[in-house]
C-alpha cells in the first residue's frame, strides 16, 4: 500500500529522449493505466519506478520515500512482465515462492504462504509442474501468485494480457480487474490496448512521445479529449475528424463544413475563439443515429447521407458516408440501415461532439 | 544447476496438461506483507554497486598478467640484449629487429609461411565448400557422415601430424606402395624429405584436419540460405550453375570472408605439424615464421633476437584483426 | 542448427553419383589415416616393413599400449593432460561465463573491452610465449602444473567469453528482471536465475575449451620439461627415429584422441558457435 509520486522526470538512452518529464501523482490504491501508442515511453516509466532503469533526471516517491537510489529488490515493487518471465527451471511453487527465499523467510512460512496465494488462484494443482508444462492463462496466474504472495506495495504490469489469444485475454482482463477490487493495493499498469484502458483504469494515464497527453477518469477523457491524439486514441471505432470553420454570430455559434452549417449546442463554453477559425469537428460513431422524428431534436444537426460502405458486426452496423467531403462513420442500429447505396436521415448529437482548433489540435 | 534443466520438465507429456480446465479464482485477500529484503550488509552493497567490474576482473587480470605484461615484457627484452650467449642486459636499440629482417631465413620462413597458408587454406575452402554442397540436402546417413567428418578438428595437431608419418614416412608408410599399384610403375617419393613433396605432405595434413572447419561454417551458412529462393529458381528453370553464382554465392559471402580470415589467421601460427613431421628440415626448407622464431629463442637461445621478430609478426597479424575480424563479428554496443 | 547444420527439410532423396563419389572419396580421405593409425598400433612390430603391407595384422597386439603408456611414460603425460585441462576448463568457463554476462547485460566497457579480449584470440603464440617462458623461469611456474592451467586459461578465455557472450545476448533478460524485482540482488539474479539458464551453453563452451587444452602443443613445448609435461608433447619422443617406435606413437595417439572426439561428437550441436566464437548462430 503506498501512492506514488513521479516529479519532473527524464530518462535518455544515450542521445535518444524517451521520457520527456513527466510529473504524475498516483493514489494509495489507485489503479493506474499507463496507455499509448508502442514506443511512447509506457515501459521505461514502468521499468524506472520498479527500479530497472536509472532515471536520467526528476525523482520517484514511493509510499513517501524518495526510491532513485534504491535497488529494485529495496523498493517492494512487485511486477508481471509481458513474457511472464516465470523462471523455467523451477517448479511452480518455488517460482512463486522465490521472492519469499530471496527474504530469507523461514521454509514452513513460504510454505504456507504459497499454498495460501495458490488456492485463492486456484492453481494448487499446478504447484508441482514447470512452467513449460503450463497454458498462457495458467503462467499468467503463477506470474500474479508471484506477487500476491509477497504482497507488495505497487503492483506492476507491462503488457501482461498482450500474449494471450482474443478470448483468455477477455477472461484474465476480468480477473485483473476482480484482484484490484479485492485487494486495492496501487497497480500501475502498462499497455496500448485502449480497452483495457477504459476497463481497467481508475484513472488512464495516456502518453505520448514521452509526455503525458492527457490524464484522467476513463470517461472524463473519452467525453472531453484533450486533444486530436486522446480524442482519435481511446474508442473504437476511431472518432471522425472534419476539417471546418468556426462560425460566430452574437451568442450563437457554429460550425461552417463547406456548405452545411452545423450549429453548436448554446452554453457550450468556447473561450479564446474567433470567427472563422479553423478548427477540426470529432465526431463518435455513437454519437450519429437514424432520425426517427419528424424534426430533430434540440442540439442535434440532421443530415441526409448516402451510405458508403457499411460493416455489419450483428446488432449494430457501421456506416460510412461523406460530410462535406469528409468520411463519418455512424454506429447504425443494425435494422436502420440496410445496404450501401441507401439515402439515409442521420442524426448528429452536437451536444456530445468535440471541437478542437485545426492547427494546434488541442479541445477548444 | 543441470539438475534443474533434467528430466522434470518433462515428466508430464504437454497434452495432458494443457486441457486442466482452469479454476476461476476465489476471492483473494491480502496476505501478510512481506516487505522489502534484509538490508544488504555494506561489503554486499558495494558489491552489487561495483557488480559489473567484479564479473569482468578474474578474466581481465589473467589477461593482463599473462598477455599483456609478457607482451610488453617481451618489448623491453626486444630492444636490450637478452642472449643467453652474450652476458649482460644492455640497450641495442633497434639491432635485434636488424638482425631478424637481415637474417636470409626469416625472409625466407615469411614467404613460406604465406604460401604454406595461403595454398592449405585456398584447397581447404574449395573442398569444404564442394563437401558442404553435397551435405546440404537430406539423405539417408546424413547424421553420422556429418560426426565422421567433423573428427579432424577434435585431434592435436602433433597427431595429425604422427598420423601423416605413419602413412607417408618411407620405408614404412604404405603410400608409395598404394601409388605403385595404382599408377602401374614404381613411385619413390621421399615424401618427408625432398622438395616439393615435403610441402605437398604438410599442405595434405593441414587440409586434412581444416577441411572440416571451412565444412561446418560453410554448411552452417548454406543452411541459413532461404528454401524458398532456391524453389523459386527451380520453377524458373535455372541451371544449377546459375542458382549458384546468383543465389548460393552471394548469401554465403560474408559466411565465407569469416571463415576465410578465421582460417588464415590460425594457419599462419603452423607450428605443431612441422615440429613432428620435418622439424623444420631438411635444412631450413620447412622453416615457417612461428617454427623459426622457436628455433632462434629455444635452441640457439638468442632471446632478444626472436622476440624482435615476434613482434614483427606480430604486427602483422594485428593488422589482419583490425582490418577484417572487427568488421566480421560487428561487435557493437547491446 | 542441429546436427551442426539441419537439413534443408526437403524430401528426403538420394544423392547424384558426382556427389556419392566426392562424399566417399571426402569420407576415406578423412579415415584412412585414422585407420592405418589404429592398425600400426596393433600391430606386431616384425610387420612394419613387409611389401605388401600388412592392412590388417594377423595376430593383433597391445605390447605398443603397454610400451606407449609406462615405457615412454604416456600414462604420466595422460594424467597431467587431464589434470590441468580439467582445472583450465573449469576456469576458463567459470572467468569466461563471468565477464560475457557482464558484458552482455551491463555493456561494460563497451565495444572497446569486447573486442580487446577477442584480439587476443588472434595472439600468435609464439608472440607471448617467449617473454612468458622468461616469467614463468623468474616466478617459478616453469614446468609446473599450475603454470600450465594459468596459461592454458588465458589462452582459452577468449572463446569462453565470446561462446557465452553471444549466448547470454540470446537469452532474453526478464527472467532475471523479475529475479531483482522479486528481491535478488544482481549476483542472485545471475547465479540463481541466469547461470541455471545458460547451463547448456556454459557445458559446451567448456567442451571447447578442454578440446582446446587437450590438443595443445606449443605451450606445452615451452613451458614444461620432466614434470607437468601433456600427452601431446609426449610425441616427442617418437620423433627421428625411422620407424622403430610407430607402434608406440600410434598407440598413444589413439589413447589421447579418444576423449577429445568423443566431447567433440557429442558437442557438435554447438560446434559453429565455438569454431566462429559465437559469431554465427549454432
Ligand atoms: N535500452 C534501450 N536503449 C535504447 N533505446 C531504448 C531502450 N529501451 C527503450 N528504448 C526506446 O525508448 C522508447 C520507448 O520505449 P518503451 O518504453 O519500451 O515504449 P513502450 O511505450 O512501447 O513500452 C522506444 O523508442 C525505444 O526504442
Ligand atoms: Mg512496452
Amino acid at each position: 500500500m503506498a501512492e506514488v509520486r513521479i516529479t519532473g522526470l527524464h530518462k535518455r538512452y544515450g542521445a535518444f529522449h524517451a521520457v520527456r518529464g513527466i510529473d504524475l501523482h498516483i493514489r494509495d490504491g489507485e489503479f493506474t493505466v499507463l496507455v499509448g501508442p508502442s514506443g511512447c515511453g509506457k515501459s521505461t516509466l514502468l521499468r524506472t519506478i520498479a527500479g530497472l532503469e536509472e532515471s536520467s533526471q526528476g525523482t520517484i516517491e514511493i509510499g513517501g520515500e524518495v526510491v532513485n537510489d534504491f535497488r529494485p529488490r529495496d523498493r517492494d515493487v512487485a511486477m508481471v512482465f509481458q513474457d511472464y518471465a516465470l523462471y523455467p527451471h523451477m517448479s511452480v511453487a518455488k517460482n512463486i515462492g522465490f521472492g519469499l527465499k530471496a527474504r530469507k523467510m523461514p521454509k514452513p512460512e513460504v510454505e504456507m504462504r504459497v499454498a495460501e496465494a495458490a488456492r485463492m488462484l486456484g492453481i494448487t494443482p499446478l504447484l508441482g509442474r514447470f512452467p513449460r508444462q503450463l497454458s498462457g492463462g495458467q503462467r499468467q496466474r503463477v506470474a500474479i501468485g508471484r506477487a500476491i504472495v509477497r504482497n507488495p506495495r505497487i503492483f506492476l504490469f507491462d503488457e501482461p494480457l498482450s500474449n494471450l489469444d482474443a478470448q483468455l485475454r477477455d477472461e484474465m482482463r476480468g480477473e485483473i480487474k476482480r484482484l484490484h477490487q479485492d485487494i486495492a493495493t496501487t497497480m500501475i499498469y502498462v499497455t496500448h490496448d485502449q480497452i483495457e484502458a477504459m476497463t481497467l483504469a481508475d484513472r488512464i494515464v495516456l502518453m505520448r512521445d514521452g509526455l503525458i497527453e492527457q490524464q484522467g477518469a476513463p470517461l472524463e477523457l473519452f467525453e472531453r479529449p484533450a486533444s486530436t491524439f486522446v480524442a482519435g486514441f481511446l474508442g473504437s471505432p476511431r472518432m471522425s475528424f472534419l476539417p471546418g470553420t468556426l462560425a460566430l454570430e452574437g451568442s450563437t455559434a457554429a460550425i461552417r463544413l463547406a456548405d452545411a452549417l452545423l450549429p453548436l449546442a448554446p452554453g457550450r463554453g468556447l473561450q479564446d475563439v474567433a470567427d472563422g477559425q479553423k478548427v477540426l469537428l470529432g465526431l463518435r460513431p455513437e454519437h450519429l443515429t437514424r432520425a426517427h422524428t419528424a424534426t430533430p431534436a434540440q442540439g442535434t444537426f440532421r443530415y441526409e447521407a448516402t451510405i458508403d460502405l457499411l460493416q455489419p458486426t450483428g446488432s449494430r452496423s457501421y456506416a460510412t458516408f461523406r460530410l462535406a467531403g469528409a468520411p463519418v462513420m455512424a454506429e447504425l442500429q443494425a435494422h436502420d440501415v440496410s445496404r450501401p447505396g441507401e439515402k439515409l436521415a442521420i442524426d448528429i448529437n452536437m451536444k456530445r461532439a468535440s471541437i478542437f482548433d485545426a492547427t494546434t489540435e488541442r479541445a477548444l | 544447476m543441470l539438475r534443474a534443466l533434467g528430466s522434470q520438465h518433462l515428466a508430464e507429456p504437454l497434452s495432458s496438461l494443457l486441457d486442466t480446465p482452469m479454476q476461476p479464482t476465489a476471492t483473494i485477500h491480502r496476505l501478510k506483507a512481506a516487505g522489502a529484503p534484509p538490508r544488504l550488509s555494506a561489503f554486499a552493497q558495494r558489491a552489487d554497486r561495483h557488480f559489473k567490474w567484479l564479473l569482468v576482473a578474474p578474466a581481465v587480470l589473467l589477461i593482463l598478467a599473462l598477455s599483456i605484461y609478457p607482451l610488453l615484457f617481451s618489448l623491453v627484452v626486444s630492444f636490450i640484449n637478452y642472449d643467453f650467449q652474450v652476458p649482460g642486459h644492455a640497450f641495442v636499440g633497434l639491432k635485434n629487429f636488424e638482425r631478424v629482417v637481415f637474417d636470409p631465413v626469416a625472409r625466407w620462413s615469411l614467404l613460406l609461411t604465406a604460401w604454406l597458408s595461403g595454398i592449405s587454406v585456398a584447397i581447404e575452402f574449395v573442398l569444404g565448400l564442394l563437401v558442404a554442397l553435397t551435405m546440404v540436402r537430406s539423405f539417408p546417413g546424413r547424421g553420422v557422415i556429418m560426426s565422421i567428418l567433423i573428427v579432424p578438428l577434435f585431434i592435436s595437431p602433433v597427431i595429425v601430424g604422427q598420423a601423416w608419418t605413419l602413412l607417408l614416412q618411407r620405408p614404412f608408410g604404405p603410400t608409395n606402395y598404394i601409388l605403385t599399384q595404382l599408377l602401374g610403375q614404381e613411385v619413390t617419393i621421399g615424401w618427408m624429405t625432398e622438395r616439393p613433396w615435403l610441402y605437398v605432405s604438410l599442405i595434405i595434413a593441414d587440409v586434412w584436419q581444416w577441411t572440416p572447419f571451412m565444412f561446418v561454417i560453410l554448411l552452417a551458412g548454406l543452411t541459413a540460405i532461404p528454401p524458398n529462393l532456391y524453389e523459386a529458381a527451380e520453377l524458373d528453370g535455372v541451371n544449377a550453375w546459375q542458382v549458384f553464382w546468383a543465389i548460393t554465392l552471394p548469401h554465403l559471402g560474408p559466411m565465407m570472408l569469416l571463415a576465410l580470415t578465421f582460417r588464415l589467421l590460425d594457419a599462419i601460427r603452423m607450428f605443431d605439424t612441422i615440429f613432428i613431421m620435418t622439424g623444420g628440415g631438411p635444412g631450413t626448407q620447412t622453416y615457417t615464421a612461428s617454427y623459426y622464431l622457436y628455433t632462434v629463442g629455444f635452441t640457439q637461445f638468442h632471446l632478444s633476437q626472436a622476440t624482435a621478430g615476434s613482434w614483427l609478426f606480430l604486427i602483422f597479424t594485428a593488422l589482419i584483426v583490425a582490418l577484417l575480424v572487427r568488421r566480421l563479428l560487428k561487435v557493437d554496443p547491446v | 542448427m542441429a546436427a551442426v547444420a539441419p537439413a534443408r527439410r526437403r524430401k528426403r532423396r538420394s544423392l547424384p553419383i558426382g556427389r556419392i563419389l566426392l562424399l566417399g572419396f571426402f569420407l576415406v580421405f578423412v579415415l584412412w589415416p585414422l585407420y592405418w593409425m589404429f592398425n600400426t598400433s596393433i600391430k606386431p612390430s616384425d610387420d612394419y616393413l613387409t611389401v605388401p603391407p600388412v592392412w590388417f595384422p594377423a595376430e593383433p597386439t597391445l605390447v605398443h599400449y603397454e610400451a606407449a603408456l609406462f615405457t615412454y611414460r604416456g600414462l604420466d603425460g595422460l594424467i597431467n593432460s587431464l589434470i590441468i585441462s580439467l582445472s583450465a576448463t573449469v576456469l576458463s568457463a567459470l572467468f569466461g561465463t563471468l565477464m560475457a554476462y557482464s558484458l552482455a547485460r551491463y555493456n561494460t566497457g563497451g565495444r572497446h573491452l569486447s573486442f580487446w579480449v577477442l584480439s587476443q584470440r588472434f595472439l600468435p603464440p609464439i608472440g607471448i610465449v617467449l617473454p612468458v617462458f622468461l616469467i614463468y623461469r623468474g616466478v617459478g611456474l616453469y614446468d609446473t602444473h599450475i603454470g600450465l592451467i594459468i596459461a592454458y586459461t588465458v589462452f582459452t578465455l577468449p572463446v569462453s567469453v565470446w561462446m557465452m557472450f553471444a549466448y547470454f545476448r540470446g537469452m532474453p533478460k526478464s527472467m532475471e528482471e523479475a529475479a531483482l524485482v522479486d528481491g535478488c540482488t544482481r549476483w542472485e539474479a545471475f547465479w540463481r536465475v541466469a547461470v541455471p539458464l545458460a547451463a547448456p551453453g556454459i557445458v559446451a563452451a567448456a567442451v571447447f575449451a578442454f578440446i582446446a587444452c587437450w590438443t595443445e602443443f606449443f605451450f606445452a613445448l615451452i613451458l614444461t620439461s620432466r614434470t607437468a609435461f601433456t600427452l601431446p608433447t609426449v610425441f616427442r619422443a617418437f620423433i627421428g627415429f625411422q620407424g622403430a617406435q610407430y607402434g608406440e606413437a600410434a598407440a598413444l595417439a589413439i589413447v589421447s584422441l579418444v576423449p577429445s572426439i568423443a566431447l567433440g561428437v557429442l558437442a557438435q550441436r554447438h560446434l559453429v558457435r565455438g569454431l566462429t566464437l559465437g559469431a554465427v548462430r549454432g
